[in-house]
């Protein structure tokens, strides 16, 4: 069953086009991981996804409704949780303030509720408090729960955004790089943790990488882009088999 | 005037500083916003009440004023609190989109176009004249009690100061606050969980200029008359210095820095006798104020009670 | 409805010194990155030295004017050195935060030395004449001229000079300007030297206008800030064009909104040009 539909989407700046016609779908708890060298439109169909950029033409359907329009927060708010290319932990928030933000629904986030404490805020906050803990213990970063988010290590603060994101509880958890900079041994951890998400929690994956290896482990399916177009799709197999594709590496590296 | 009285009426004005930078706290620490409109949210505050509370002006008296509604002063001062409230939020609606520096020159001159009106608007304000016989509330009921009204005015300010306090430090500490804070260190991230950016920094505006209406509300009723002098811009950065001085992000910190202010503001008033360059001196009080903000940005730049350790990690930059 | 063209010489007049003011704060962000809000006291300092000079001590007004510019370019560097120097590598928001407290020295520094009311400088009263039913005067024109001679100097140096080209790519990408070896502290030199200068003759012209205050820099702050927003932050071309489109259009506005209200006009353009144009006249529309 397809739970994002994308649709012919286009983008240009300032008469460059960026992404032209891209079209794919992402079943759910499924897998997809989208590659392809340097320039090739993966960042942008990212922010397409994910409403930080507006396509001039196409569409974007999110179970079954059609978010092309809609803003970041609304995609967020409708199950649809990103992480950034680079690490965009809250610096100056401790780890467990970090982690309780993203929680979705919070009825003390009214300023009346919040001041007064009431409309269930309390019971909700310690909710997602077990919540995060069970997560921050997965993620081993528990002891680190009142320590400022700026003072992680590159790795931990990757674990932490996804840590975050799961505190979302998304259906559709879309990451961008999430291997970029990321030494192996952390690779494989949240490559392990991705699988484990999608059979326990049943999420579905969408996610962006120029660590070919790391999407050819894990994925189900793999977009290959190249110029702002799908070049090839279908499994890591057939992709990675694809001339075209090496040829477009190739020829981005030199 | 005896030490007593003076140190009740610095205190008031210490009061009222007070909510100034608890609302500008808001905006500023707890949100991120570059807010330079505070002194027409002060100024709303201030003649909203003292419009709604006094009478009618006869005809024929100097004053050009045909408005009033001689309303009791509870009335004033709600009505002056939401009516900042909702200039704060009109305010905001069309800037607080823009980037900090945009933001900030959009507010200062919305601020002063506010302080035009007020100047011009002759039948509602008085104009550039000053808007007389503002009543003090209870006057008649602490005449009765055995102390001055200073006394009684002094507490009304510092209880509804920690009231304030309360009530914004549970703000700050709770979810919105949470959101608030997130805001302030990345707008993205905070979208990408799914909050309504925009709609919370509309809130924070309008909430924080709120109490600074209400800081009008009670300036108005204290000093019996006003005048659009009482509103320039200065007052907004006075508060600025407040709220660094205190440290941002902290609301102790906040009302520390507004008494530090007015401190550095008055002191002179506290000693005796004639002093050299007396005429000079509420001059060289402001030169001081500005020597101290430069020199608290640089030898402590989370303020007095501000909070380092989180200076320190919100400037670190992912790798 | 015939215009008056008494408005547009106004206008005129008016938009010089806007212009003018606006290209010096313009400068200045393009280098630092900051908005100096004590800008309008280097202004209203510049008009008082000038006046020291002209009305206190009695040198010629031209002299005084000289002087006055040239003590205030080395007033902007010796601030500098003073106070911004310390805070080079701190946000934006924390230099002008900064400058709020400069501001509030300058200006109460001001009043200490010359007092809180208005002073003139000393220039011969006359019968102002009369051309083609425009009356204008001396000081209007003077101001017009020395506005033109001042931002055809500017052009010259930002386009023909090293300097100058440095600046404006300084202003375009700093790090860029630094990577490839440009002396960004020199830069900074320059800049207040010239942010200075111009702010000086700024308030010079605004004083043979009106009046000299010491919070008529400030008071005069927010034309300028929609002039230099309309133009694009940091573009000196832009501001320009933005303080003569400010200054015209809030003295023809006299003609439909009533003359109290012709400061708001410019607060109108500066937020619907921000609404349509976030980034300036001539920005280009990247969002």
């Amino acid at each position: 069953m397809t739970l994002l539909s994308v649709d012919g989407i286009r983008k240009t700046f300032g008469g460059i086009v960026a992404v032209e016609d891209v079209s794919f779908d992402v079943d759910r708890n499924e897998i997809v991981g989208v590659i392809g060298p340097n320039g090739a439109g993966k960042s942008t169909t990212f922010r397409l996804l994910t409403g930080f950029h507006t396509p001039d033409a196409g569409t974007v359907e999110f179970d079954g409704e059609d978010v092309t329009d809609h803003s970041p927060d609304a995609r967020a708010r409708s199950g649809m949780i990103r992480t950034f290319q680079i690490a965009q932990e809250l610096t100056g928030m401790p780890v467990m303030q970090n982690m309780l933000l993203a929680a979705q629904g919070h009825p003390g986030e009214r300023a009346v509720t919040s001041a007064l404490g009431i409309g269930g805020t309390s019971a909700f906050e310690a909710d997602q408090r077990d919540r995060a803990e069970e997560l921050l213990k997965l993620l081993e970063l528990w002891e680190l729960r009142d320590e400022y988010a700026g003072n992680l290590s590159g790795g931990q603060r990757k674990l932490l955004e996804l840590g975050r994101s799961l505190m979302a509880d998304p259906d559709l958890l879309l990451l961008d790089e999430p291997m970029a900079g990321v030494n192996p041994d952390l690779t494989d951890r949240l490559l392990e943790r991705i699988l484990e998400l999608r059979d326990q929690r049943d999420m579905t994956f969408l996610f962006v990488e120029h660590d070919i290896d790391a999407v050819m482990r894990v994925a189900d399916t793999v977009v290959g882009m190249h110029n702002g177009a799908v070049l090839s799709m279908g499994s890591p197999e057939e992709v990675q088999s694809d001339d075209r594709m090496l040829e477009a590496y190739l020829g981005g590296e030199v | 005037m005896a030490l007593l009285d003076l140190f009740l009426v610095v205190g008031i004005i210490a009061g009222v500083y007070s909510l100034l930078a608890i609302g500008m706290n808001m905006h500023w620490g707890d949100t991120g916003l570059l807010n330079f409109a505070h002194a027409a949210f002060f100024a709303v505050g201030a003649y909203t009440s003292a419009i709604l509370t006094t009478p009618t002006p006869e005809a024929g008296l100097l004053a050009e004023r045909t408005v009033g509604f001689d309303l009791p002063v509870v009335v004033g001062i709600v009505a002056g609190t939401v009516l900042a409230a909702v200039l704060g939020f009109v305010i905001a609606t069309t800037s607080v989109r823009l980037e900090g520096d945009y933001l900030a020159m959009v507010t200062l001159s919305s601020a002063e176009l506010v302080r035009l009106v007020i100047h011009n608007e002759a039948w509602l304000t008085t104009g550039a004249q000053t808007l007389k016989n503002i009543p003090r509330p209870m006057e008649s009921t602490v005449a009765t009690l055995p102390v001055s009204y200073d006394v009684f005015y002094f507490l009304l300010v510092w209880a509804l100061v920690g009231a304030t306090y309360l009530l914004f430090e549970r703000m700050s500490n709770g979810p919105f606050g949470r959101v608030l804070h997130a805001i302030r260190e990345n707008d993205d991230v905070a979208l990408a969980l799914g909050k309504d950016v925009t709609q919370f920094k509309l809130k924070s505006f309008a909430i924080g200029a709120g109490v600074a209406g209400l800081a009008g509300t009670l300036w108005a009723h204290y000093v019996y008359a006003i005048s659009p002098v009482m509103f320039l811009p200065s007052i907004t950065f006075l508060i600025w210095a407040a709220v660094i001085i205190g440290g941002a992000g902290s609301y102790a910190g906040a009302i520390v820095g507004a008494v530090v202010i007015v401190f550095l503001r008055q002191v002179t008033r506290f000693i005796p006798g004639s002093v050299p360059f007396s005429d000079q001196m509420s001059y060289l009080r402001l030169m001081l104020v500005g020597v101290v903000l430069v020199a608290v940005l640089y030898y402590r730049p989370e303020g007095l009670l501000g909070n380092a350790e989180r200076l320190q990690a919100g400037t670190s930059e992912g790798e | 409805m015939v215009l008056d063209p008494q408005f547009i010489w106004n206008g005129i007049v008016v938009g010089s010194i806007i212009s003018v003011s606006a290209l010096g704060l313009t400068l200045i962000f393009g280098i630092l990155n900051f908005i100096n809000i004590a800008y309008g006291d280097y202004m209203a300092t510049g008009a008082y030295l000038a006046f020291a000079l002209n009305a206190q001590i009695g040198l010629p007004l031209g002299v005084a004017i000289v002087a006055g510019v040239a003590g205030m370019a080395a007033g902007a560097v010796l601030i500098d050195k003073l106070v911004f120097e310390h805070f080079r590598t701190s946000s934006p928001v924390t230099l002008l935060i900064v400058s709020i407290g400069v501001a509030f020295f300058i200006r109460n520094l001001i009043r200490a030395i010359w007092g809180p009311t208005g002073n003139f400088y000393d220039v011969p009263i006359e019968a102002n004449p009369n051309l083609f039913g425009v009356r204008y005067s001396v000081e209007q024109l003077s101001i017009i001229v020395a506005s033109l001679l001042l931002l055809t100097a500017v052009y010259v140096l930002l386009r023909r000079t090293r300097i100058g080209i440095a600046m404006r790519a300084a202003s375009d990408d700093r790090t860029l300007t630094r990577i490839r070896g440009v002396d960004t502290e020199r830069l900074v030199l320059y800049v207040w030297i010239a942010g200075g200068a111009i702010a000086g003759l700024g308030g010079i012209m605004l004083g043979l206008d009106a009046q000299i205050r010491p919070n008529m820099g400030f008071t005069a702050l927010i034309p300028i800030f929609a002039a230099t927003i309309l133009g694009g932050i940091g573009d000196p071309k832009g501001a320009v064009a933005g303080g003569f489109a400010i200054g015209i259009l809030q003295e023809v506005s006299v003609v439909v909104v009533p003359s109290e209200y012709k400061f708001a006009v410019a607060l109108a353009a500066l937020i619907v040009g921000l609404l349509l144009r976030p980034d300036g006249l001539f920005g280009e529309a990247t969002r």
